[in-house]
């Protein structure tokens, strides 16, 4: 039985190894922010991180993940408040939000490793990710205005 | 499915009350025992006062609106909100939305709970603003009273009513504490008294307030149908039918499923009324055991009629049907194209055609159907059909259980969408989820893996075009417009041959045939350029229509009707020796038909003239035509059109910029989403073309829309960016093919919807004449594939007339036009 250990907490799973990582977060262990879309990792609507890194949860075997601390958008940030959410809400990027978990992750990972992205590295770091809204131009205004705001509170 | 929302509703009073209950007590508008009549479903609803249709004020001032309509990117909810907040004076920081649960009961109070056509706001802003304005009326006389004042003296404003004698005031919530309201507002006269406000007054509505929806989509909080766990669900994972419709599983080996741990049982689904046809579902205790077992299973079908049939094969006949004008129906009549057209001094022809596309919404369909100990279902899903799917759900279990329809008690739980663009108006799903758990004896979870919801899509038509033209002194003096497709009102069940001879959405020919005509597979074509003869006819390829399962996406016909008629101007103009923008304006110039009549469509007794309002009605309003509630969208005409084109050339810098080398604007206009329901909108499209591969890239779009008035000016931007790149992505890249009676594409491998690094910049002008508001959601999507097409012919000569335009056609075209 995998121990896991996803926003902080350790949780048991009793999913065969070969399980994909999304279906024990989302329907197992019922952290439903982790969203469906493809099934392959050609979306990215399952986004989550492992160690820091954005992968897409529905290519990782749960038996797989070991030790690795599994970050979810439930668990960004304790008062859901980190910057990359923060910039979401100010530029109102969502619309029928289903992405927008994927998105968050992808975009929070990005800033964790080039907190001084170009628009253009922006866009290729957002580019797996598929919106049907297409939120795009406000995906990367927010991109960048989440970095604006890091920046600021790591000079504060 | 028709049938149930033909009743009318004869409504004399509404109710405005309050009632005391533990803690406080809540204000309401609801309808009276005499309102709803000729109905047996409705009548024990309303037996009594039946509380809150639009919103519920409780005793601190807290007021939740209801919304009916699906949330699915639109902001729909913050939208109704800020319209029944604004009459109804209350504080925005005191609004909450909820969605009501769909049932026979709440269907007599909301009316039909449906979303499609971008109707949402047209349709219910005249009477969200009336509303919200009576509960004020009410809030204001009790305030009144409890201040003593007179009532000339006291308005309400921002939650409070204001003796402007005596300075004081008075809360919503004390005086909801203090009195008990009962107020009767007589229909339709005081409704019709009831004085809006002007729009200088509005504080609410053209603001652009946060979406109240948008937090909960940032933190992972949002609630989705698949984010429904019930106790003792299994789970349930679709295998790809064999063909896209009617194929027949004749056996099912589950030796190998049974294997697998978690695996409960393989279910046939009853198809016998032409839904879910050749599915089988595994359950299992898992998803991804779900999942598994689907593959394992060993299923042998009969591909069933469609079984051979290829997208080739559709285009043939289509082709072939073009030729039979005498199957053909008229959708348009003017003048005489087949006397004017061989007088021109010039002709100009053209055929083009559009692939299928779908919807791909990134939640694939699910939903969570239970079997409750009281006999009850129910039903939890994202939905644009909310009350359709409920009657549908009914009638199919009538059957499947052999019980009376009206012994069914069915709920269907709304909860938010990820994404619907039209698709979400069938469902499928649910009848098969139910199905399963009427096998079972539990409840299930159903949810499309991304390939077999690919396999059961309901995808756009393919369309042919025939188009022929008259040019006289350099003017467009005729058109023709030929197109066959295969119609989806017949598979929505509407028409007469459906509804025992009534009308329903079905529209009749203007050749004297008084044949149905299908609104939604041929509109756009009845664009609103004044020309003196102009046809368009238009034909049902039926088997088209059933076998690829043909549904409305985004705008429906507008989609490929606008690329169409948008690129055939264009080649019209540059036949002519004209600019295109000067071409155009010269017939967007408000004459006879396209003058646009204040709460009038299209030629008067061709169609309805309440085309929304009669379909798409939410509960309640008259539909004895006795009082029309609300601006025509058509107010202004083509002269709006005109002015949207001129906004959006001058702001791209139509014919005063200097382009790089290979890039060129091109200009359409659209007028989605129907002749009665038009969003005025124009747009300018920068693209450069590498002409030695082909390949092309917008760079820039420029869109101008008069929607009257922008509710949310940022959400409208926002609307209008996306829909716009749904129409680039329509034009760039998504294409669904059809083999063999299956729709080829698995996964977003081989379906390709934009990404980031093909959204060109943006510059978007929203013009707020004034005039009633309509629809943001889909209209600038039409513009992009028309636009871009004439870009890329400015740019480097080469017309394409399919869409999508790939970049091997535009070599081709390139390679034709040196030939």
């Amino acid at each position: 039985m995998p121990t896991l250990k996803i926003n902080g907490q350790s949780y048991f799973s009793d999913s065969p190894p070969d399980t994909p990582l999304l279906w024990v977060i989302r329907e197992e262990l019922r952290l439903t922010g982790t969203r469906f879309g493809c099934g392959l990792g050609l979306c990215g609507s399952c986004t989550v991180h492992l160690n820091g890194q954005a992968v897409r949860s529905c290519m990782v075997k749960v038996g797989e993940v070991g030790d690795a601390a599994v970050t979810t958008i439930e668990g960004l940030d304790p008062a859901d408040a980190h910057p990359v959410q923060k910039a979401w809400v100010d530029l109102q990027v969502p619309q029928c939000g289903y992405c927008q978990s994927g998105q968050i992750m992808q975009a929070a990972a990005l800033l964790a490793q080039n907190p001084n992205p170009t628009d253009k590295q922006i866009v290729e770091g957002m580019n797996g990710n598929l919106c049907r809204c297409a939120t795009y131009p406000r995906i990367v205004g927010a991109v960048r205005k989440a970095a604006t705001m890091m920046k600021e509170t790591s000079n504060g | 499915m028709a049938k149930t929302i033909e009743q009318g509703i004869t409504r004399r009073e509404f109710l405005v009350r309050s009632t005391a209950v533990a803690g406080g007590a809540f204000l309401s508008i609801g309808v009276g025992p005499s309102l709803v009549a000729g109905k047996a479903e409705a009548a024990a609803a309303t037996s009594s006062y039946t509380p809150s249709i639009w919103f519920t004020m409780t005793a601190d001032g807290t007021t939740t609106m209801h919304i009916v309509k699906a949330e699915m990117g639109q902001h729909i909810g913050t939208a109704f909100a800020q319209i029944i907040a604004d009459e109804l004076e209350v504080p925005w920081d005191k609004v909450k939305i909820d969605m009501p649960l769909e049932s026979v009961e709440n269907f007599a109070i909301y009316g039909l709970a449906y979303t499609v056509n971008s109707g949402s706001v047209t349709t219910e802003f005249d009477r969200l603003s009336r509303a919200g304005a009576l509960g004020r009326i009410a809030l204001t006389e009790a305030g009144c009273k409890l201040l003593k004042a007179k009532l000339t003296d006291c308005h309400a404003e921002q939650g409070r009513v204001i003796d402007k004698a005596s300075g004081r005031s008075i809360g919503y919530g004390e005086i909801l504490q203090k009195v008990k309201l009962d107020r009767t507002f007589k229909y339709p006269d005081e409704f019709k008294q009831v004085k809006l406000k002007d729009r200088s007054q509005y504080k609410i509505i053209g603001r652009s307030v946060p979406a109240l929806d948008i937090p909960a989509k940032t933190n992972g909080q949002a609630k989705y149908g698949m984010d429904v766990f019930l106790p003792g669900m299994a789970y349930g994972s679709l295998v790809p039918p064999r063909s896209r419709y009617k194929s027949k599983v004749l056996s099912i080996d589950d030796s190998e499923a049974k294997k697998i741990p978690g695996f409960l049982k393989a279910v046939k689904i009853d198809d016998s009324i032409g839904k879910c046809t050749g599915w089988v579902v595994a359950l299992a205790e898992t998803f991804p055991a779900a999942v598994k077992a689907a593959k394992a299973l060993k299923i042998e079908s009969d591909p069933g009629p469609y079984g051979k049939l290829s997208l080739s094969d559709i285009m043939e006949e289509f082709s072939s049907l073009a030729d039979k004008p005498q199957e053909s129906a008229a959708w348009v009549l003017e003048g005489d194209v087949e006397k004017a057209i061989p007088a021109a001094d010039k002709t100009v022809q053209a055929e083009y055609t559009s692939d299928m596309v779908c919807h791909a919404t990134m939640e694939p369909f699910n939903c969570v159907v239970q079997h409750a100990s009281d006999d009850s279902w129910h039903v939890h899903i994202g939905t644009q059909s909310t009350s359709f799917a409920r009657m549908t759900l009914n009638g199919y279990l009538s059957q499947v259980l052999n019980k009376k329809p009206e012994e069914l008690k069915i709920y269907v739980h709304q909860y938010i969408l990820g994404g619907g663009f039209g698709g979400k108006q069938d469902y499928d799903d649910i009848l098969a989820a139910a199905y399963c758990v009427k096998e079972l004896g539990r409840p299930v979870k159903l949810i499309q893996t991304r390939e077999s919801q690919f396999a059961t899509s309901f995808p756009r038509t393919p369309t042919y075009h025939r188009m022929k033209a008259g040019l006289k002194n350099g003017q467009l003096d005729a058109m023709n417009h030929d197109i066959v497709c295969g119609w989806m009102g017949p598979r929505f069940a509407v028409g007469k041959q459906f509804n025992n001879g009534t009308d329903w959405l079905q529209l009749d020919s203007v050749d004297g045939k008084k044949a149905d005509i299908d609104q939604w597979s041929i509109g756009g074509s009845d664009h609103w350029y004044h020309l003196p003869n102009h046809r368009v006819r238009a034909w049902n390829s039926d088997r088209t229509t059933w076998a690829v399962q043909a549904s409305a996406l985004r705008t429906v016909s507008n989609s490929y009707n606008m690329f169409v008629v948008e690129s055939f101007i264009d080649e019209c103009a540059h036949a002519a020796g004209r600019d295109p923008l000067e071409f155009r304006l010269a017939m967007l110039n408000g004459k006879g038909g396209n003058r646009g009549i204040p709460n009038a469509g299209y030629a008067p007794g061709t169609g309805s003239d309440y085309y929304m309002d009669q379909l798409w009605i939410s509960l309640p309003w008259p539909q004895d035509k006795s009082w029309i509630p609300y601006e025509s969208g058509t107010v202004g005409g083509a002269l709006r059109l005109a002015n949207c084109l001129r906004v959006a050339a001058g702001k791209a810098g139509w014919g005063s910029r200097k382009l790089p080398p290979n890039t060129a604007l091109g200009l359409a206009v659209s007028s989605a989403e129907e002749r009665q329901s038009p969003t005025w909108v124009a747009g300018v499209a920068e693209v450069t073309v590498d002409p030695a591969t082909g390949k092309y890239r917008i760079n820039k779009l420029t869109i101008a829309m008069d929607m009257g008035i922008a509710i949310n000016p940022d959400n409208v931007k926002a609307q209008i960016m996306g829909s716009a790149l749904w129409g680039a992505s329509q034009i760039m890249s998504e294409r669904l093919t059809y083999k063999d009676g299956a729709i080829e594409q698995t996964n977003f491998h081989e379906y390709l919807p934009i990404r980031q690094v093909d959204v060109p910049e943006f510059d978007i002008e929203l013009i707020e004449s004034g005039r009633h508001p309509v629809g943001v959601g889909e209209p600038a999507s039409t513009l992009v594939a028309p636009a871009v097409a004439n870009a890329i012919y400015n740019a480097v000569g080469a017309r394409v007339r399919h869409m999508p335009i790939t970049p091997q056609a535009v070599l081709e075209a390139i390679k034709s036009k040196k030939a």
